[in-house]
């Protein structure tokens, strides 16, 4: 087995004055060339997990607990800034959902791709310009010499989002996180970046860490997924492993709520409720106030623990059916 | 009788804009000759990507705009151009949902007012405590509890605020709501809470739905017939399981073909869309979509095609399309082996314990101040 690119282990932490860890032992693996997709709704912590990778939660605000990452070999604790701020824009980089406010506006976009080259590269200013116009058409974008010189309002979200990309990827990260980046965008749009991002993995090895609450997306991109509920990873495994046989109640639920484009119409199942607020979550399993299942047990916190080989599962009622058979 | 209750002929909505200092007028053809018709107790989706005008339809077919031109009747009566008394009855008759349950609704009034607040315009006749009741009832009908009526909006979670807006909608005993992206703002879990609920009520109080949303899913779910736009205008029409099944207009087979499915390991052939949707306030000549159509011949760039009839009440708007369907046999979604059956177990003993769990009367009592 050749060695990861990034393993996170027990990643944790909360906010000051807060009484609930807002992220608790999120742990996996990312290879080179691999996707791993972080899935699920508003307030499940994958956004925040993404922003501590990258040190860019602020410092003085947040509590880490134990935990380290191991990044291309060399092993460090997730809240030590200065050695991630050296990394970050060049060995990882990271693209956010609404490309229009992570663009400075008053600036014009080939100035700004060039100055990500500068401030990581040994390199002078018509180097820096040289690889930001290469970026632009690599991304894409027509008439790349007129553009370098348009300011980011002057284009479409989709021309934006593609600017994004250019950015983070012109100093060639080995690991790419991005945070939603087509959710802001029209489907036929949304296609065409997806599709960028793959060919520009392909070309480049790059791992990427995708971030998104589209089971859609998910199926397309993924190679491994973790399903994130209330700051805690509940499932974990291969793409077609999650998507064919889904343990964690979270999982089925999301799975059974989207509307399906085809076969029979039939009303959709729910997940009741919502996702409780920090400092009311239940102890044990975070899922238990909103799970069909729940039980006594719930009130101890399940280990994710491997049902299948590679497939992991924080659930006490895994395997589902066999659980239920005795219990009936 | 006709079983229309609402009808556009022709609409037209035009915004001028700029005209500045120096600066040239331009003029936004946000919808540029619409003609839809909306059955009496059917649900009716509008669908487009962004800037496709099916908002401003939406707020034309509302009577919150004023069109610029074409007619729109309801119920037999032609309401483009009334004022006053007439508009605020045609209120009445006919609500809107909104989007974002964050900013339509008044932070600084209570569930109870804001519920409240529509009845005594439609209905004076009722006296304080008849409203108060009513109010209950509302907030019963939705999936809330009367309690509530002392809350206010920041209290509720987006899916419950959507809930606010819809009992708000259903104030006035309306024939025909129109929401537009009633759900686009909800997670997957309580979006699918929301689409029930609709689909109950619609049931329940025999009423019309004219459904605006960009999630062709969510679409499909709901609707019973679907108008595609592109660029201000309708460019495919009919009945929803037609259009998903045989989708006949370039643009809805690229729509159609765009969307990511959550079934692993689907192969699927896409049609690619080059570009993005051209500005309105400059549209292509001929057909609109030539630009980025990846059938366009020659003369799709002079001759503007008519929405004309194509089979089962489903009509089109492209010169070709009968030849671009004769060279793809299947261009609709084929309803494959979609889930394993691993993952059908598991949806089914979801369901059954999810249905259990509603029943229980302890339970059942609290789901709406959880739902």
């Amino acid at each position: 087995m050749n060695q990861p690119l990034l393993e996170v282990e027990n990643l944790r932490f909360r906010f000051r004055g807060q009484e609930q860890d807002v992220v608790q032992d999120v742990s996996f693996r990312l290879g080179r060339n691999e996707t791993l997709c972080i899935v699920g709704e508003s307030g499940c912590g994958k956004s925040v997990t993404a922003l501590a990778l990258m040190g860019l939660l602020p410092q003085d605000s947040v509590q880490f607990g134990a935990g380290r990452i191991r990044f291309d070999g060399e092993t460090f604790a997730p809240g030590d800034h200065d050695r991630i701020a050296k990394m970050r824009g060049d060995r990882m980089a990271m693209i956010f959902q609404e490309p229009m406010t992570s663009l400075n506006p008053a600036f014009r976009i080939g100035d700004q791709i060039a100055e990500a080259v500068e401030r990581h590269r040994n390199c002078g200013h018509a180097a820096a310009r040289a690889r930001a116009l290469e970026m632009l058409g690599k991304v894409g974008i027509p008439a790349p010499e007129q553009r370098f010189d348009a300011y980011p309002h002057q284009l479409s979200g989709g021309m934006r989002q593609r600017v994004m990309i250019a950015m983070a990827l012109a100093n060639d990260p080995e690991l790419l996180i991005a945070d939603e980046p087509t959710t802001a965008l029209d489907v036929t749009v949304q296609a065409q970046i997806l599709e960028l991002i793959a060919e520009l993995q392909a070309e480049t090895g790059m791992g990427t860490i995708m971030i998104t609450h589209d089971l859609g997306v998910v199926a397309e991109i993924a190679t491994n997924v973790a399903v994130m509920y209330a700051g805690q990873v509940v499932e974990y495994g291969s793409a077609r492993s999650i998507f064919e046989n889904p343990q964690h109640p979270y999982t089925i639920g999301l799975m059974a709520s989207v509307p399906s484009l085809t076969g029979p119409r039939r009303r959709l199942s729910t997940v009741p409720g919502v996702v409780p607020a920090i400092g009311q979550m239940p102890e044990g399993c975070r899922f238990s106030s909103r799970c069909p299942f729940a039980a006594p047990v719930c009130a101890a916190r399940p280990d994710l623990a491997e049902q299948d080989p590679g497939h992991r599962v924080a659930c006490h009622f895994a395997p589902l059916e066999q659980t239920l058979e005795r219990s009936a | 009788m006709t079983d229309l209750i609402l009808k556009a002929d022709g609409l037209k909505k035009h915004f001028q804009v700029g005209g500045g200092f120096m600066a040239e007028t331009k003029t936004v053809r946000a919808v540029d000759g619409v003609s839809i018709e909306v059955r009496r107790g059917e649900t009716f989706a509008i669908v487009g990507e962004s800037g496709c005008g099916k908002s401003t339809l939406a707020r034309l077919l509302m009577r919150l705009l004023e069109p610029t031109e074409g007619a729109i009747e309801f119920d037999g009566r032609d309401i483009a151009g009334i004022r006053g008394r007439d508009l605020r009855e045609l209120r009445r008759d006919m609500q809107f949902v909104f989007q974002d349950p964050f900013s339509s609704l008044n932070p600084r009034m209570s569930v109870g007012k804001l519920v409240g607040e529509p009845i005594e315009t439609h209905r004076p006749e009722l006296s304080r405590t008849q409203r108060r009741q009513e109010v209950a009832r509302l907030l019963r009908t939705v999936g809330l509890r009367p309690e509530h009526a002392d809350r206010y909006p920041h209290e509720f979670s987006g899916g419950q605020r959507q809930r606010i807006g819809i009992a708000r909608a259903l104030a006035s005993n309306p024939r025909l709501v129109i929401g537009d992206e009633p759900v686009s703002a909800l997670d997957v879990s309580v979006q699918a809470q929301v689409v029930n609920l609709l689909h109950d009520l619609k049931s329940k109080l025999d009423m019309t739905l004219v459904i605006i949303a960009h999630d062709l899913a969510v679409i499909r779910h709901m609707s019973d017939r679907v108008a595609v736009m592109y660029l201000g205008q309708v460019v495919e029409s009919g009945p929803t399981d037609e259009i998903f099944a045989a989708p006949r207009h370039p643009y809805t087979l690229a729509l159609l073909s765009a969307i990511p499915e959550p079934v692993h390991g689907r192969e699927r052939t896409r049609i690619a869309l080059s570009g993005e949707t051209p500005s309105p306030a400059s549209p292509p000549s001929g057909c609109r979509f030539h630009t980025r159509c990846p059938f366009a011949r020659e003369d799709c760039a002079t001759r503007v095609p008519e929405l004309r009839v194509a089979a089962n009440e489903t009509r089109v708007a492209c010169h070709y399309w009968e030849e671009i369907a004769a060279t793809r046999p299947k261009a609709g979604l084929t309803p494959a082996a979609a889930r394993s059956e691993g993952a059908q177990r598991r949806f089914a003993l979801y369901e059954a314990a999810t249905l259990r769990q509603t029943d229980r009367p302890e339970t059942a009592s609290n789901a709406g101040a959880t739902t």
